[in-house]
C-alpha cells in the first residue's frame, strides 16, 4: 500500500498527544451543522451568515482563524482515519481480486461442462430419431419420384418412339410402346395419364403405319438390315404373315408407281387422272426409247428388290424341324410365306410384262427409225434375259410380242424401202456405176459383219454361231445379268443403253471380236474403202475405144442396184438381232430383188413389138407371173408398180433404142441375182433347216432365171435393127418360082446386111457407155439373129409359089446372110440358124415326114406351115390332108 | 405408213465431194453426224415431211456424189428437181470455185425454174475458213441464189436451209410462177390433196401388127 500524503500541517506522527487533546477540543467545538451532507448544507453560506456582528477585522479574523483551525483539525483527523483504514482496505481488495479470479474459472468450467453435456445429450438421443425420421421421408419421396418419372416417360413415349423410328430401331420402338401401354394400364390411378392409353394406341397405330411405309420402301430398294429390323418388329407385333401379304400389295403398287414415274418425265403435261396407257400414248415418239429404258430400269429395280427378298427368305428362314406346337405353327406360317413369295415372282413378272406391253402397244413402234427400233429390241431382249434369271420364265408373252412387233415393224420398214426403191427405179438413169471389176456385195460397208461368213475365196461358209444370236441368254449372259441382282449395286443391266457410243452388237452381245477379225483380214477392208473404180469414166471408155472389139469382163451395176444391196445389208442386220424372224426378213429382202427385176422387165420390154412366145422361157414367165401376183396381191403385200420412166431415150435409133440403158438394166439384175446367190449360203445358215427349201426354191426359180431376161429385153433393140416391113416388101419382090438355082443372092440380103452393119457400128457406140461382156454381146447378137431368122421365115412363107430353084435361092440367101452376120457379130456359129434352115429344108421332106414336121414343129405358125405345105405338096389330096392337120393342131392346142 | 402431205418437192443436194452434202441430208432427216463418212456412191436418198406455212410437204431429197466420175450417174436425178441445195465447204476454196460448174449443170439439167439455195457448210470450222461470208453472198447475189451458212456437225441452219428453199418454192406455186401440174416441175400433189395426180396407167400392150412372129 502506498503512503498517503499527509494533510498540510500534519507532518508527523510525533506531534504529540498534547496536540491530539487540543485537536479533540477543536473537534468538539465544531458546530454540528457542518457535518451535514453537502447537498443540504452550503458551508460557505453558513459561515457568512454566522459572521461576527459587527463585522470587524478582528472578529473576522478570529473567526477565520478558528475556522481554519477547525478545517486543519478535521482534515488531519480525516487523514488520520484514512491512514488508519488503508491496509485493511488493501487487504480486502486483494481478497476481492482473488475471488473474482476464482469465479471466472468456475464459470469457464461450468460452461465447458454444459457444452459437453449438451454434446453428449445430442449424440446419444436426438440424432437417432432424426435419422429414422429422415429415412422414412426419403422413402416416401423416392416412390413419388418413381411415379413421376414413369409419368414423365409415359408422357414422352411419343417422342421417344419417333426417335427410335428415325434411328430405324423398329423393334425397340414397338417394344417401348407395348411396355408403355402396360405401364399406363398399371397406373390408371394417375389422372394425368388417364388418357394416355388411348394415345398410346394411336402411337402404336402410327408406328405400324410408319413400319408399313418402310416396308413399302423395301420394294424399291431391298436392304437386308432394314428388312431384318422390320421383320423383328412385325414378329413382336405378331403380324409377320399379314405384313408379308401387305408387302406383296406394296410390290404390286410399286410396279405401278415406278412405271408411272418412269414415263412421267417424258410427258409434256401430266395430270393425275391420266391412265398409264394414256400416258404411254402421249410420250413423243422420239423419246420413246429413252422412256422404255427408264421404264425397264425402274421395273428392274422393283424386280431386283423382290428377288433379293425371296433370296433372303430362302437363306434365313429355314424350316426348323421341331415337334413343339408353337414351332410347328411357326413353320406352317414360314412355309406359307415361302410359297407366297415364289408365286409372287411370276406375278410380278407378269405385272412388269403387262406394263411394258402397254407401253409398247401405245408407243407406235412401227414408226421408229431403224436404229431406235433396234435399240428398243435390245432393251426388250435384255428384259427377257432378266426375267429368265428372275423367275426362270422364258417370257413367251414378251417374246411373242417382240416377234409380232418385229414382223410388223419390218413389214412397215420394208414398205418404206419398197417405196424408196420405186423412187429409185423411177429416177434411175440406167447408167453404169463406176465400180471395180472385182466388186461384190461384200465390199459394201453394210456387209462388213458378214464378210467372215461369206468369203467368196474360201468355199466354207461358216454360219454365225447359233447360240450367239439365239434369243435365249447364254451362260455368260445370265452370269452377267445375275451381277445386277445383288444388293450392293444401284446399277441395272440396262445402263449399257445409256451410253451413246454403244453399238447394236454391244447391245445384243454379238461377236465382240468382229472388229479385230476384220482388221486381221485387211484386204476386204481395203476393198471396202475403195471399191469404186479409181479411173474416171472417161478413162475406161477411152480404153474401150482403143480396142473396140475387146470385150471386157466387168461389173454392171446401177445406183439402184447398190441401194438394193445396201438395203439387203440392213435387212441382214435386222436378222442378226431378230433371228426368230429371219425367214420373214429374207423373204422381204427377196421381194426387193423381185421388184427390181420386175421393174427392169416392165421398163425395158414395154416397147417389145414382136410377139414373144419363144422369147420368154417357161421359168421366166412363171417368175414374172409370181412377182406380178405378189406385188399386186393382198393388202399388206401390195405395192405400186413403178411407172415407166419418161426421161429415158428409148426411141432414138442412133442409141439403138436405149440399148445401153437396157443392157445396164438387165445386166444389173443379173449382177444383183449373183449377189443374192453369193449370200445364199449365209441365208441358209440363219434360217431353220426346214425353211431352207424356200430359199433354194427362190434361188432355182428366180435367181437362176434372170439371165433369161436378156432375150426379151435385147430383142426390143434387136428387132428394130432391121426394118421388118421394108425387108418383107423386098423379099416379096424376089421370084421364088425360078427354074434354075441363082448364082447371086437376092438384093434384100444386102439390104439386111447393111442394116446389121449399121447396128454393129451403133453397138460400138454403146460400148463406149457400157462395158459389154461376152455374154451381153452374144445375147444381143443372138437376138439380132433370132429376129433375122424369124424375118426370113416370115418372108419365105409369104411365097405361095416356090420352085426347087426358089428353095435353093432361099438357102443361098440365108447362108450369105449368116456368113456376113457371123463376121460382123463375131458369133460362131450364129445361133437360131436352124429355125430358117429347117423351115426351108422341110420343103424337101417326103409326105410322111412332112406330116410329122407340120404336126410337131410348133415353133412355126400355121401360116408358115400352110405356105410350106402349099409349096411342097404338088398332090392336092396330100395338101388338103396336111392343111387339115395344121388347122387341127391349132384347135387342139 | 400413215403419212399424208399436200405437196411433194423433189430436191437435189449438189456440190463438190466432201463439202458435206450427205452430212447435211443426214442431219436433216435426223441421223447422227459421223466424222468419217464414206463417199457417196451415185446417189442416195432421203425424205422427210415438213410443215411449211401450214402445209405439210414431203421433201424427196437426192444426195448426189460429188466426184467427177459419177457425173453420168447422177445427171439423171437432176431432171425435174424443184429445188437444190448447192453446197460448198467454207474451208475449201476449191469447192467454192467449183460452184460455177455445179450451177451450170443444175440450171441446164434440172427444171429451169429450179430454186437454188447456196449453202456454205462447215461453218463450225471458223478457224480454217477460206471463203468469207461476204464473198459468198456476193456470188449468191450475182447468180440470184439464196444463201445460208450451215454446219452439219452442229446442225446450225440445216433445217433452215431446206425450209427456206421449200418456202420459196411454195411461194412460187402460190403466185403461179411454178405450176405443179407441169411435167418435170419436181412438184406433185400429195396424198392429202384431192387433186392427186394418178400415175399414168401404162397402156395395155397391144399385140403388134408386125407380121413378124418371133
Ligand atoms: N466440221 C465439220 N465437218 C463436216 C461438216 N459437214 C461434213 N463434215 C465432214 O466432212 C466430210 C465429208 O462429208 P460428206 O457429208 O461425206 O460430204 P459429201 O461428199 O458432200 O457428201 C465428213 O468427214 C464429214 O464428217 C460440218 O458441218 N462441220
Ligand atoms: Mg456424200
Amino acid at each position: 500500500m502506498e503512503n498517503r500524503h499527509a494533510p498540510p500541517g500534519v507532518n508527523s506522527r510525533s506531534e504529540t498527544a498534547a496536540q491530539s487533546a487540543a485537536d479533540l477540543e477543536v473537534l468538539r467545538e465544531i458546530e454540528h451543522v457542518y457535518f451535514s451532507p453537502p447537498a443540504q448544507f452550503d458551508a460557505a453560506r453558513y459561515a457568512l451568515e454566522h459572521a461576527p456582528t459587527p463585522p470587524d477585522c478582528d472578529a473576522i479574523h478570529r473567526m477565520f482563524t478558528k475556522l481554519k483551525r477547525q478545517q486543519q483539525v478535521v482534515s488531519g483527523k480525516a487523514l488520520h482515519l484514512i491512514s488508519q483504514q488503508r491496509d485493511n482496505c488493501d487487504r480486502e481488495f486483494a481478497e476481492i481480486q482473488n475471488i473474482r479470479e476464482q469465479l471466472a474459472q468456475t464459470l469457464q468450467t461450468c460452461r465447458e461442462a454444459r457444452e459437453q453435456l449438451k454434446t453428449a445429450s445430442n449424440h446419444l438421443t436426438i440424432s437417432t430419431f432424426v435419422i429414422l425420421a429422415n429415412v422414412r421421408k426419403r422413402q416416401i419421396i423416392k416412390s413419388v419420384l418413381k411415379s413421376l418419372e414413369l409419368l414423365r416417360s409415359l408422357r414422352s413415349v411419343e417422342k421417344d418412339v419417333a426417335d427410335l423410328l428415325s434411328k430405324k430401331e423398329y423393334f425397340e420402338a414397338i417394344d417401348l410402346i407395348l411396355k408403355s401401354k402396360k405401364a399406363a394400364a398399371n397406373n390408371k390411378e394417375y389422372t394425368c395419364i388417364a388418357d394416355l392409353s388411348t394415345r398410346l394406341q394411336d402411337t402404336l397405330d402410327m408406328t405400324e403405319e410408319k413400319l408399313d411405309s418402310v416396308l413399302a420402301s423395301i420394294c424399291h430398294n431391298f436392304d437386308e438390315d432394314v428388312f431384318k429390323k422390320l421383320k423383328k418388329a412385325y414378329d413382336l407385333l405378331g403380324k409377320t404373315q399379314a405384313a408379308m401379304e401387305q408387302l406383296h400389295m406394296h410390290y404390286s403398287s410399286a410396279v405401278n408407281e415406278s412405271a408411272i414415274e418412269a414415263v412421267k418425265p417424258f410427258l409434256n403435261e401430266y395430270t393425275i387422272e391420266l391412265k398409264f396407257q394414256e400416258m404411254c400414248q402421249s410420250v413423243p415418239t422420239n423419246k420413246a426409247p429413252m422412256c422404255l429404258l427408264n421404264l425397264c430400269e425402274n421395273l428392274f429395280r422393283v424386280m431386283r428388290s423382290y428377288y433379293l427378298l425371296v433370296n433372303w427368305h430362302l437363306k434365313n428362314e429355314e424350316i426348323q424341324p421341331s415337334s413343339s406346337v408353337f414351332d410347328i405353327e411357326k413353320n406352317v406360317s414360314r412355309e406359307y410365306i415361302k410359297q407366297k413369295l415364289k408365286a409372287g415372282l411370276i406375278r410380278i413378272w407378269h405385272d412388269v410384262q403387262a406394263k411394258v406391253s402397254i407401253f409398247l402397244k401405245s408407243s407406235g413402234l412401227e414408226e421408229f427409225q431403224f436404229e431406235k427400233f433396234i435399240q428398243m429390241l435390245g432393251i426388250l431382249r435384255k428384259l427377257t434375259q432378266v426375267a429368265e434369271i428372275f423367275c426362270g420364265d422364258t417370257s413367251d408373252l414378251l417374246q411373242d410380242f417382240i416377234k409380232t412387233q418385229s414382223v410388223s415393224y419390218i413389214k412397215n420398214y420394208h414398205r418404206g424401202r419398197m417405196e424408196e426403191l420405186k423412187l429409185f427405179l423411177e429416177n434411175e438413169g440406167w447408167e453404169q456405176c463406176p465400180v471395180k471389176a472385182t466388186f461384190n456385195v461384200l465390199n459394201l460397208q453394210e456387209f462388213k459383219q458378214f464378210r467372215k461368213y461369206l468369203n467368196p475365196k474360201s468355199d466354207i461358209v461358216k454360219g454365225p454361231q447359233s447360240e450367239a444370236t439365239s434369243s435365249v441368254p447364254s451362260q455368260d449372259d445370265s452370269v452377267y445379268i445375275s451381277k445386277y441382282f445383288t444388293e450392293k449395286t444401284s446399277k441395272t443391266p440396262f445402263e449399257i443403253f445409256r451410253n451413246a457410243n454403244v453399238t447394236n452388237d454391244d447391245i445384243f452381245g454379238l461377236e465382240p471380236e468382229s472388229e479385230g477379225s476384220d482388221e486381221s483380214d485387211d484386204e476386204p477392208d481395203e476393198l471396202r474403202r475403195d471399191f469404186v473404180e479409181d479411173t474416171d469414166v472417161q478413162d475406161f471408155s477411152n480404153d474401150i475405144q482403143s480396142s473396140p472389139s475387146k470385150i471386157k469382163e466387168s461389173v454392171i451395176v446401177t445406183n439402184t442396184t447398190l441401194s438394193v444391196l445396201r438395203n439387203c445389208g440392213q435387212y441382214l442386220q435386222i436378222c442378226r438381232y431378230l433371228p426368230q424372224i429371219s425367214l420373214e426378213v429374207i423373204m422381204l429382202m427377196n421381194q426387193l430383188f423381185d421388184y427390181y427385176f420386175y421393174a427392169v422387165h416392165i421398163f425395158f420390154t414395154s416397147d417389145l413389138d414382136v410377139a414373144s412366145s419363144t422369147l420368154y422361157s417357161t421359168k421366166l414367165n412363171l417368175v414374172l407371173k409370181r412377182i406380178s401376183n405378189s406385188i399386186n396381191g393382198g393388202d399388206d403385200t401390195k405395192f405400186e408398180c413403178p411407172s415407166n420412166p419418161e426421161h429415158l431415150d428409148m426411141i432414138s435409133e442412133a442409141n439403138l433404142h436405149g440399148l445401153s440403158e437396157r443392157i445396164v438394166g438387165v445386166e444389173s439384175v443379173i449382177f444383183l441375182a449373183k449377189q443374192f446367190e453369193l449370200l445364199q449360203p449365209y441365208l441358209e445358215s440363219i434360217v431353220a433347216s426346214h425353211q431352207q427349201m424356200i430359199l433354194e426354191h427362190f434361188r432355182d426359180n428366180t435367181l437362176m432365171v434372170v439371165e433369161d431376161l436378156r432375150m426379151p429385153v435385147y430383142m426390143c433393140s434387136a428387132s428394130k435393127a432391121v426394118d421388118a416391113r421394108s425387108a418383107l416388101i423386098a423379099m416379096s419382090q424376089v421370084r421364088w418360082d425360078v427354074k434354075n438355082v441363082a448364082v447371086e443372092h437376092s438384093p434384100y440380103v444386102d439390104m439386111i446386111i447393111r442394116k446389121i452393119q449399121v447396128f454393129a457400128l451403133r453397138l460400138e457406140n454403146v460400148a463406149t457407155r457400157v462395158t459389154l461382156n461376152m455374154r451381153v454381146v452374144q445375147s444381143v447378137w443372138g437376138m439380132v439373129s433370132k429376129f433375122v431368122v424369124h424375118l426370113l421365115v416370115e418372108g419365105f412363107s409369104n411365097a405361095t409359089k416356090c420352085s426347087n430353084g426358089g428353095r435353093g435361092l432361099m438357102q443361098l440367101d440365108y447362108r450369105q446372110l449368116f456368113v456376113k452376120l457371123e463376121k460382123i457379130s463375131g458369133l460362131k456359129p450364129v445361133p437360131y440358124q436352124d429355125y430358117v434352115d429347117k423351115y426351108v429344108k422341110a420343103y424337101y421332106l417326103p409326105r410322111n415326114e412332112l406330116e410329122i414336121f407340120v404336126r410337131d414343129r410348133t415353133e412355126y405358125s400355121n401360116k408358115h406351115l400352110l405356105a410350106l405345105v402349099s409349096c411342097a405338096c404338088e398332090n392336092k389330096r396330100d395338101r388338103q390332108a396336111l392343111t387339115a392337120i395344121i388347122e387341127c393342131r391349132d384347135a387342139g392346142s | 405408213m400413215s403419212e399424208s402431205y399436200e405437196y411433194l418437192f423433189k430436191f437435189l443436194v449438189i456440190g463438190s465431194a466432201g463439202a458435206g452434202k450427205s452430212s447435211l441430208l443426214n442431219n436433216f432427216i435426223g441421223n447422227k453426224f459421223k466424222e468419217d463418212r464414206c463417199h457417196t456412191i451415185g446417189v442416195e436418198f432421203g425424205s422427210k415431211i415438213v410443215n411449211i406455212g401450214g402445209k405439210s410437204t414431203k421433201l424427196q431429197i437426192w444426195d448426189t456424189a460429188g466426184q467427177e466420175r459419177f457425173r453420168s450417174v447422177t445427171r439423171s436425178y437432176y431432171r425435174g428437181a424443184a429445188g437444190a441445195l448447192l453446197v460448198y465447204d467454207v474451208t475449201s476454196r476449191d469447192s467454192f470455185n467449183a460452184l460455177v460448174n455445179w450451177l451450170r449443170d443444175a440450171r441446164t439439167l434440172a427444171s429451169p425454174n429450179i430454186v437454188i439455195l447456196l449453202v456454205g457448210n462447215k461453218k463450225d470450222l471458223e478457224e480454217s475458213r477460206e471463203v468469207t461470208f461476204t464473198e459468198a453472198s456476193q456470188f449468191a447475189q450475182d447468180n440470184e441464189l439464196m444463201f445460208l451458212e450451215t454446219s452439219a456437225k452442229t446442225g446450225e441452219n440445216v433445217e433452215e436451209a431446206f425450209l427456206k428453199c421449200s418456202k420459196t418454192i411454195l411461194a412460187k406455186i402460190e403466185t403461179g410462177e411454178l405450176d405443179p401440174e407441169r411435167i418435170g416441175s419436181g412438184i406433185q400433189y400429195g396424198t392429202a390433196t384431192s387433186k392427186r395426180l394418178t400415175a399414168p396407167k401404162k397402156p395395155p400392150r397391144t399385140p403388134s401388127d408386125c407380121a413378124c412372129h418371133v
